[in-house]
């Protein structure tokens, strides 16, 4: 059974909305709500993702379109800008959402260890498994190659880079961080 | 009578200012503006008044005129478009020249714009009136002429709004020239079969006044025939009439139709959109007026079986008949063409023209029709079986944003989708209909209540969303996904069949006809009404009407109410017998005029033609719009237009920049 007890009255606003219009996606307005977004998308018939609920949550200015993981089911592959019938840059909206939910907070734990791996090595995805240094090794070439993390100077020479535009902030406030966090400690 | 003022009398200006409520004194200081008034030249008084366009109102004007105080007036309050017309009419009355007359538009260009800027708004208010003052004392006086109005009209289009129009028109003893391109009469509602919200049959509505336009004396119907070249201007058009060959005497026919079942060719009717036939020597459709046949050249093989006398016994086939032109002379002219439908090809994503079991709305309509291809009993195109459940979308090229989508609310869309259900549902009971929609538009009269009829008595089902995705299964069934956004959640559902609820275009050759007429098109690709409230069915071409889908989508009662609206538009005109011409035309300067024809091509209605003889450019005044153009362009200064001259322009700007000050150094 479904929760049963609708425990809230929603509380509507429009910061998103004006955050998407500062940012050139005035067309958050002339959303009609038919549904052609939601009715063609192929991710959508697979996973929870109901492209139609994020644009109207985003009007709305209904915190959960930027705290929810339905967010991040999106692939980006256009079916629904391509179909829209008011023409919405749907795809580019919910990227632009993304970035808003990140900047507020709202970071998936995979995100965030991404995040970090590059903070830590200046690579996303980082040479860390034995197997492929063994496997080096073994060609007779080094355990790992000549990039960024193999000299401790280049690491902090991006970690600057990423402290100058404030990114680092933006990674360790996520709210995700601070639940794992309060997880650990408990 | 209204020439009273000589150019050399000396300018007396009464400025009047309003204050329109609050609409102006809520915003700005109406008694310093008066006072201000006061102080610029050539003006003997100023007065403030609540409602200057009231009674109250124009008589204090009337007064002052007729007490020798000022003979010229300025009323500074709303838009020109409002109350010149009035005013005009004031001046006129206590005999000073209507158009030493001027307003100043301080409301649309200082207060409504200027809510929380009072001071702003005063200072455009100020500009408006000194710039009004500058230029009236400058206007000369004009006449008014009038041109007489031929008492015939052309109608151009024999739909349903096109055939009311002439009608109403010939019953009040005008002529009428009926001009239809098609074989028949009756237009797109010769196809319907019944129409919302009363659910009448069309064909018993229609037919009976197809007839009465063919037994009207006063309406000469002209069918298969096209409009070649207007010339003229109002009251005075001379049209050149195309009549296509029917290659068959349409005085010797008698319409008994043995040719057509006797003639070996087979081919598409239109009437049927397709998905019925016709032979190569036809009519439309059994009921079409005028009754006699025509034969299709371009499928035509020339046999000549039609032409023995077994199969015609009048002797009426005529291979060798030749096209004609006929040139008539008249005052006025309805444009009434209608409308073409949309065509969903290019949305793939609903497979129309793919799947043969995905239609339109006007296929539809043919299918349910009781005289139509299937005799009113629907069925699948892929197997002729009848459907057991149907789905309808709507808005498909309607109320999209995307290229090649309209824009517009199509307006018949939803209430045609609900009847077709609604037929079907009639006869079988048992079939599921499903109506995905984005909004219901049930606004006319009767049409909330047939919206709820069809949930109520029939087990319609409407669902809230657009279908994004259509499939075809083995059996040619649709697939069709969608998001009942009610729901929030993604349905798919099987069909029989899928009518797109397609929307009304402007027809294909539209801007053709707009470019006969000079008359203008939106950006809807409809023809333009002169206003959108006050003027709906003139165009701004004086003496041309518009009627029907030809101005933009409607339904039966809006076409044929719009219809009666031009008819007594043109018949206004007819009844006066003339027609005033704004005195606002543009005048060549013979003596300037170098012969360099650089106005000729640019001006947009068509006013300017070129005296080879005096090697001068010729402004047709009742074609001038006075929009200016070729004023600004004329290279050797020779087009002044009237009450827009360049000195009464210069007044005004020149009174409301003032002349840059001289720096120190002395350069500007
Ligand atoms: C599927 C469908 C169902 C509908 N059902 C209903 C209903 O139930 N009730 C209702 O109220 N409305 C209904 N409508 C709307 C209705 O069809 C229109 O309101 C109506 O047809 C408007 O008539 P009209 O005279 O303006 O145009 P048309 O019917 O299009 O008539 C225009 C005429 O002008 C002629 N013409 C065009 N160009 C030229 C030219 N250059 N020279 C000479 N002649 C020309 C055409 O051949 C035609 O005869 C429906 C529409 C659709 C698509
Ligand atoms: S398809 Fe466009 S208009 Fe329709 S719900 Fe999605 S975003 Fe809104
Ligand atoms: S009438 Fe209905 S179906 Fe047609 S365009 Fe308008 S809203 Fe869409």
């Amino acid at each position: 059974m479904e929760d049963l007890k609708s425990d809230r009255i929603l509380e509507i606003k429009d910061d998103i909305s004006n955050e998407l219009r500062k940012a050139g996606y005035a067309e958050i307005g002339a959303c009609i709500q038919c549904g052609n977004c939601t009715a063609g998308c192929p991710s959508g018939r697979r996973t929870a993702l109901r492209t139609r609920s994020i644009i109207r949550k985003a009007i709305l200015g209904l915190e959960e379109v930027l705290s929810d993981k339905e967010l991040w089911l999106c692939t980006t592959c256009y079916t629904c800008f391509e179909r829209c019938p008011r023409n919405l840059p749907i795809t580019d909206m919910i990227i632009f959402l993304r970035n808003l939910a990140v900047q507020r907070g709202y970071i998936l734990p995979n995100h965030l260890n991404l995040c970090r791996m590059f903070y830590d090595t200046g690579h996303g995805v980082p040479i860390n498994d034995e197997k492929w240094n063994i496997m080096r090794e073994s060609y007779g070439v080094n355990r790992v190659p000549p990039t960024v993390h193999t000299d401790p100077k280049y690491v902090k020479e991006v970690q600057e880079l990423i402290s100058s535009v404030g990114f680092d902030k933006t990674i360790a406030w996520g709210k995700y961080a601070k639940k794992e966090e309060k997880a650990e400690k408990k | 009578m209204s020439n009273s003022l000589r150019n050399d009398e000396e300018i007396k200006i009464g400025v009047y200012v309003c204050h329109c409520g609050i609409n102006i004194a809520g915003v700005i200081d109406v008694p310093a503006l008066t006072e201000y008034a006061k102080t610029l030249p050539n003006v003997a008084l100023a007065k403030e008044y609540k409602f200057i366009c009231s009674s109250i109102g124009q008589e204090m004007i009337k007064e002052d005129i007729e007490a020798g105080l000022i003979n010229r007036v300025i009323v500074a309050a709303c838009s020109p478009r409002m109350h010149e017309p009035t005013f005009r009419m004031v001046v006129k009355e206590v005999g000073v020249n209507e158009f030493l007359f001027e307003m100043a538009n301080i409301r649309e260009h200082a207060t409504w714009v200027n809510l929380d800027d009072p001071e702003g708004a005063f200072k455009i208010a100020k500009d408006h009136v000194r710039m009004a003052v500058a230029k009236l004392s400058e206007l000369k006086p004009l006449e008014v002429e009038r041109v007489k109005v031929e008492p015939a009209c052309l109608v151009i289009g024999a739909g349903i709004a096109g055939m009311n129009a002439s009608i109403d028109l010939a019953k009040e003893g005008y002529d009428v020239y009926l001009v239809e391109r098609t074989a028949t009469i009756g237009g797109h509602m010769a196809q319907l079969d019944k129409t919302f919200p009363t659910m009448d049959c069309s064909a018993c509505i229609l037919t009976p006044r197809m007839v009465d336009v063919g037994r009207e004396e006063k309406i000469h119907l002209m069918t298969y025939s096209e409009v070649e070249k207007v010339d003229g201007y109002v009251g005075n058009f001379d049209v050149t009439i195309k009549k296509k060959p029917h290659y068959v005497d349409q005085e010797a026919c008698t319409g008994c139709g043995l040719c057509a079942i006797e003639c070996p060719v087979i081919c598409a009717n239109e009437f049927e959109v397709g998905l019925g036939i016709r032979k190569a020597i036809y009519i439309p459709f059994p009921q079409a007026v005028p009754g006699e046949f025509t034969i299709d050249m371009t499928k035509c093989i020339k046999c000549g079986i039609c032409a023995t006398p077994e199969v015609c016994e009048p002797d009426a086939i005529r291979f060798d008949d030749k096209l004609e032109y006929v040139e008539i002379k008249v005052g006025t002219i309805i444009v009434a063409t209608g409308w073409d439908l949309y065509d969903p090809t290019e949305l793939k994503q609903y497979g129309y023209g793919k799947y043969p079991n995905v239609i339109n709305g006007l296929e539809m309509e043919r299918l349910l029709s009781s005289f139509g291809p299937l005799e009113g009993k629907p069925a699948r195109p892929s197997d002729l079986e009848p459907p057991h459940s149907i789905g309808f979308l709507q808005c498909v090229g309607s109320r999209n944003f995307r290229p090649g989508g309209n824009n517009y609310c199509s307006r018949v869309c939803c209430m045609y989708a609900t009847k077709q259900a609604r037929q079907y549902k009639e006869k079988h009971p048992e079939a599921s209909i499903y109506i995905f929609y984005m909004d219901i538009r049930a606004f006319g009269k009767g049409y909330e209540e047939f919206y709820e009829s069809a949930g109520r008595n029939f087990g319609i089902k409407y669902i809230r969303g657009r279908i994004g995705e259509v499939y075809e299964d083995e059996d040619h069934s649709i697939i069709v996904r969608a998001e009942d956004t009610l729901l929030q959640k993604q349905i798919e559902i099987k069909l029989d069949m899928l009518v797109l609820s397609c929307g009304l275009v402007a027809r294909y050759d539209a801007d053709q006809i707009a470019s006969i007429l000079t008359i203008q098109r939106s950006a809807d690709g409809f023809f333009m009404e002169a206003h959108p409230k006050l003027r709906p069915v003139d165009t701004l071409t004086d003496g041309i009407f518009v009627a029907g889908v030809a101005q933009g989508p409607k339904d039966i009662p809006d076409a044929v109410a719009q219809a009666k609206g031009a008819a007594s538009g043109a018949a206004s005109l007819m009844a006066m017998g003339e027609f005033a011409i704004e005195p606002y035309y543009s005048v060549v300067l013979e003596y300037k005029c170098s012969g360099c024809k650089s106005c000729q091509s640019l001006c947009p209605f068509n006013a300017i033609s070129f005296d080879v003889f005096k090697n001068i450019a010729v402004i047709n005044k009742a074609l001038c719009k006075g929009c200016g153009t070729c004023a600004a362009a004329c290279p050797s200064d020779a087009i002044v237009q009237n009450h827009f001259s360049d000195d009464q322009i210069f007044a005004m700007i020149n009174t409301a920049i003032p002349p840059l000050a001289k720096t120190e150094n002395g350069s500007k």
